[in-house]
């Protein structure tokens, strides 16, 4: 016994979620050429087929761009604090993608981490994340190499699984999932069968031992010569969750934020007496695959990466941790490709 | 209408040391009255006013801004006036461009003799700002003509996207024997010792070769699409030793402009132009420059179709066409957008600041926040700040994650060197900087 | 909600100026109830700010054992320290913590405590020797050395003289070669070089080293050879924070959270930890 639910009543049921006053985003093209996710102002700017996956992630959604913690007001020298905007209204995210809906619980991790972030948790409770299984992957996929696959559960409220002809196989994964889709869906016999996803391209656990006893090789500088050092794989990752502290106003009132940072940037660990741990960008991308293969998994028990390949696309010069992960394979010679284009 | 008649314009002028603040003393001195509506900020010189300042000044309330100075000529430091004028004529275009109220601001030429012009000047700006009404927010975005512009592509079947390729096998342009000429080449430069690492292309991206066993990586094909030659001024490429670089006729003009600007010096690089047939890019289709210049040695397609001048500004034309609100409202959903990832300042070859403005916070010039705020001052100031000096490789655009088309701005920054300098960056070794320079014959007909 | 990135309002008690550089400051709870439940462990950190300006990570470098009021000494090098060198007594600050761990003070009890501080690292070593100062009876002989470039950069300057006159406490003061003046009492010399010197007993000690990386990397040799194992030689490590709660990514050291783990840590801990730092 499962549940289906047609192309057209999904988009009703986004109509319907949208008249209510729940904030719904999802892939959308907001040009020619761009995927992304968007909130969405009608059913009709859906996209639902066609593409990879959206450029960016749904980290947005939970943990903004840029959010004002609090607000100051000066009053010669006194000081008023005005409290945040407690995160409030539903959210649905929409097909979103399993490698995008599998971040949300590794990021709770570190935003629990012993002091609770009730901004990202607030947000977090609002939102019931509905997935659409992949049914293609690119190059640059390579969500079975970090535990997770087309169809991974990890992280959804419902899934949608695409059977073919316009209609969807629907599973309520939690009560979440259920309260939003249960009773819209039909009963059926139908269930969709699950793409295999991209090959492994690599052993997570032999990545974790190379970086965590290579601190100093030359292999860094080696492979990570291309990098720029822009925001680009950071911004678009849906686990990277680096952010600075700012105090933006006048003098007489202003709010202290938090914006995204990436310790891509030169200025990430700058000390202010001028000394840099991180002094180079291969440093600086050292720190990067150790953070997220190395450090994460031994504080969290999780890989901080779900392999979706936004760094790999967005980079502007073509590199992306997937890249530097197969050369360490390469150079652990863990598995011998022997049709390995490079 | 009542909010109106309350509503006292604040006018933030910033004027000269030594012409029209003596002016606007004179006025005072002479006892004539002009609103009190404007507070006057004075610098030694106009040549001083980089354009965040005026940003700023939008930012924090200002409705209007007066810009003044000494009449040329009239200088105290010579020319400082003059490089103004330049700057002002180019700024005035991307604003146009972002589709901003240039109602509001004003440029004049006040000498410290002219105190009645300071206050003609003065109070006809402040009944100007009284019509036009207060100026709530720096990105004030009109109502609906402005937002339906542009809807969105059908959500059914849109184009697909090329995905993250990782290019298993290179494509060879028809006809090119570059890549193995590129190859022996950069083999025998390698064997020999004249370089120490050629910074070319490889299957996945920039490729940085110090072996020459290792001359297989380099590629040729149309996915060789980055402008390599921003690594000259990274320290982990520098310290690598002489390098070799492989540009295409649009990167190469990012060598000429770095030597005007005295950060590379040609003679310590080979540089490998290749012929390009193209690269099915934006640019390609009104590129003049298929063929390198002026490097060491070219390889490559060398046949090339004719150059287009006249379709160059092509892609601007449903922006001018739109009007100033719709303008706004363009940049306003494309901003919105950015996350300030910096991809398009990194990937720049003429961003090479040690430490970029936005990074500054003593006092904080650009807000470094993702907000409409923020990411409107660090695109103006950013386009601006390579106005005559981008040279329109558009790596800026390509690298954009969020795909904002950056290539707009700095097109009509282009176009407007064109049409008001006949300059175009990169291409002239013998000409002077466009920002560096200025005429006396520059055209002042906004400057009252 | 409860916002942890919130701070409690301080009100600023007293400030006074160390050096042409440093200012310490003394601040205080707004909030009477809030003054009377707050406690800390000394070692830890708190994090400043500016409103308008920004925040700022110091250690509290007042004793635990003062309810009064907490402290902080600050270097004039940036955005947020240069708008506290304005501040004046009467005025409003922002005060997140306390944050970190602490220095063990259990662990610490009847050893001779050996306590190396250099420049502006001095504040954090002053809050341990009051507290030890204060718990006197825990704690065996203490020795003190604390250098600085010059006569001008030494901090807390009354108080060294203050700890000398405490039962089996000795105080020892150094300049670099060429930063004395004609009327300078103290030893001349870097503090290693001072140190080894001086001729201290390493005789169940344990040791507080704080201070520039080249100062720290030149101790430790001594330290050693004096038979004191790494184990028992401490440092605070100072990395670039901004939260503060070990969630902005910033201040680790491969797996070890400066924030969270430390900033107090052995030597023997160090070495383990890649050069990240």
């Amino acid at each position: 016994m499962s549940a289906t639910i047609s192309q057209q009543a999904l988009r009703e049921l986004v109509t319907e979620w949208i008249r209510q006053g729940k904030r719904v985003a999802g892939p959308r093209q907001v040009k020619p050429g761009c995927v992304f996710y968007a909130p969405l102002e009608s059913s009709a700017q859906l996209a639902l087929a066609g593409f990879i996956r959206p450029a960016n992630s749904v980290k947005e959604f939970i943990f903004p761009k840029h959010e004002e913690l609090y607000g100051y007001r000066i009053a010669g020298n006194g000081i008023e604090l005005i409290e945040a905007k407690q995160p409030a209204g539903e959210q649905v995210l929409i097909a979103a993608r399993p490698c995008d809906a599998a971040s949300i619980p590794i990021l709770d991790h570190v935003f629990n981490w012993d002091y609770k972030d009730e901004l990202y948790n607030l947000r977090r409770q609002l939102t019931t994340v509905v997935t659409l299984a992949c049914t293609a992957h690119d190059d640059a996929c390579f969500c079975t190499s970090v535990g997770l696959g087309p169809a991974a559960e990890r992280g959804s409220d419902a899934m949608l699984l695409e059977l073919g002809d316009g209609e969807y196989e629907v599973r309520c994964l939690t009560e979440k999932g259920e309260a939003l889709l249960g009773g819209k869906v039909q009963a059926s016999e139908r269930v969709a069968s699950v793409s295999a996803g991209p090959e492994k391209r690599f052993d997570a656990e032999a990545v974790r031992a190379f970086v965590k006893e290579h601190f100093d090789s030359p292999f860094w500088p080696a492979q990570t010569l291309a990098c720029l050092g822009c925001g680009a794989c950071a911004y678009t990752c849906p686990t990277c969750h680096c952010f600075d502290i700012v105090d933006e106003g006048n003098i007489e009132r202003g709010v202290r934020a938090r914006n995204w940072d990436s310790c891509q940037f030169a200025m990430f660990t700058l000390h202010a007496s001028g000394h840099n741990p991180r002094p180079n960008q291969p440093s600086r991308q050292r720190q990067r695959i150790d953070h997220k293969f190395h450090v994460y998994p031994e504080k969290f028990g999780e890989i901080l990466c779900t392999g979706c390949g936004n760094c790999t696309r967005n980079c502007p010069v073509g590199m992306g941790v997937l890249s530097v992960l197969a050369e360490i394979d390469h150079a652990q010679h863990i598995r011998t490709r022997p049709d390995e284009g490079h | 209408m009542s909010e109106r008649a309350e509503f006292e314009p604040k006018i933030v002028a910033f004027v000269c040391n030594w012409c029209t603040y003596m002016g606007a003393d004179l006025a005072g001195t002479t006892r004539l009255e002009y609103p009190a509506n404007v507070r006057i900020i004075r610098l030694p010189c106009t040549g001083r006013i980089d354009f965040n300042l005026i940003i700023k000044a939008f930012e924090i309330g200002a409705d209007s801004v007066l810009v003044s100075g000494c009449h040329p000529g009239d200088c105290h430091y010579t020319s400082g006036n003059y490089h103004a004028r330049r700057r002002w004529i180019l700024f005035r275009e991307l604003l146009q461009t972002l589709g901003f109220d240039l109602e509001r601001i004003h440029f004049t030429w006040i000498s410290a003799a002219e105190g009645h012009k300071w206050q003609q000047a003065v109070k006809e700006i402040t009944e100007k700002t009284r019509k036009l009404g207060p100026y709530k927010d720096l990105y004030q975005i009109s109502g609906a003509e402005g937002l339906e512009v542009l809807s969105d592509a059908p959500a059914v079947a849109p184009e697909p996207l090329p995905g993250g390729e990782v290019h298993a096998a290179e494509t060879a342009v028809p006809g090119s024997t570059g890549v193995e000429a590129l190859r022996e080449t950069c083999r025998r430069l390698l064997a020999e010792g004249s370089v120490k690492v050629v910074i070319g292309y490889g299957r996945r991206g920039p490729v940085f070769v110090t072996r020459p066993e290792e001359v297989e990586q380099l590629i040729w094909d149309n996915h060789c699409l980055a402008n390599l030659t921003v690594y000259l001024k990274r320290k982990e490429i520098r310290g690598l030793g002489r390098p070799a670089i492989v540009v295409k006729g649009c990167d190469e003009r990012a060598l000429l402009v770095l030597e005007k600007e005295s950060q590379i010096d040609r003679k310590e690089m080979h540089v490998i132009g290749m012929a390009c047939k193209g690269m099915g890019q934006a640019k390609c289709e009104t590129c003049d420059v298929h063929v390198p210049r002026f490097a060491d040695e070219v390889m490559g397609y060398a046949d090339k179709h004719p150059a287009e001048t006249g379709e160059r500004w092509k892609a601007l034309e449903f922006l001018l066409a739109l009007p100033p609100a719709g303008r706004m409202a363009y940049w306003a959903r494309e901003f919105e957008r950015c996350v300030k990832c910096y991809a398009c300042r990194q990937v720049c070859p003429m961003c090479y600041c040690e430490r970029c403005l936005v990074e500054k916070n003593r006092p904080t010039e650009i807000e470094p926040s993702a907000t409409a705020k923020g990411n409107f001052a660090w695109h103006i100031v950013r386009a601006f700040h390579l106005a005559g000096r981008c040279v329109g490789c558009d790596e800026c655009t390509r690298a954009c994650p969020v795909g904002i088309d950056l290539r707009l701005l700095n097109l009509s920054l282009a176009k407007a060197a064109e049409e008001h300098f006949v300059y175009r960056a990169g291409m002239d070794p013998k000409a002077e900087p466009l920002i560096g320079a200025y005429s006396l014959q520059d055209k002042e007909n906004f400057i009252r | 909600m409860h916002n942890i990135y919130e701070p409690d309002l301080m009100k600023v008690i007293e400030t006074r100026q160390q050096t042409p550089d440093v200012k310490s400051v003394k601040v205080r709870f707004l909030d009477e109830a809030r003054a009377t439940e707050f406690s800390f462990r000394v070692g830890q950190f708190g994090i400043f700010s500016v409103f308008g300006y920004g925040e700022a990570t110091f250690n509290i470098c007042s004793s635990s054992n003062w309810k009064d009021n907490l402290e902080f000494c600050f270097r004039r090098v940036g955005c947020v320290t240069e708008a506290l060198w304005s501040i004046e007594e009467g005025d409003v600050i922002g005060f997140r913590g306390p944050y970190g761990n602490a220095y063990p003070t259990e662990e610490w009890k009847g050893k001779n405590l050996i306590f190396l501080g250099g420049g502006i690292a001095m504040p954090p070593v002053r809050c341990a020797v009051w507290y030890a100062l204060e718990n006197r009876a825990d704690y065996g002989n203490i020795t003190i050395v604390y250098g600085a470039r010059s006569v001008a950069d030494l901090v807390y300057v009354d108080e060294l003289d203050e700890w000398a006159k405490h039962p089996k406490v000795r105080v020892v003061r150094c300049v670099d070669p060429g930063g004395e003046t004609p009327d300078w009492k103290g030893e001349i010399g870097f503090v290693p070089t001072v140190f080894e010197r001086a001729g201290v007993s390493a005789e169940d000690s344990v040791a507080l080293v704080i201070g520039p990386p080249i100062m720290i990397k030149n101790t430790l040799p001594v330290l050693y050879r004096m038979g004191i194992l790494p184990s028992v030689v401490y440092t605070s490590l100072e990395n670039r924070m901004k939260c503060g709660v070990g969630k902005c990514g910033r201040c680790n050291v491969g797996s070890f959270y400066v924030c969270k783990e430390g900033p107090i840590l052995t030597m023997a801990q160090l070495e383990r930890l890649p050069a990240d730092y």
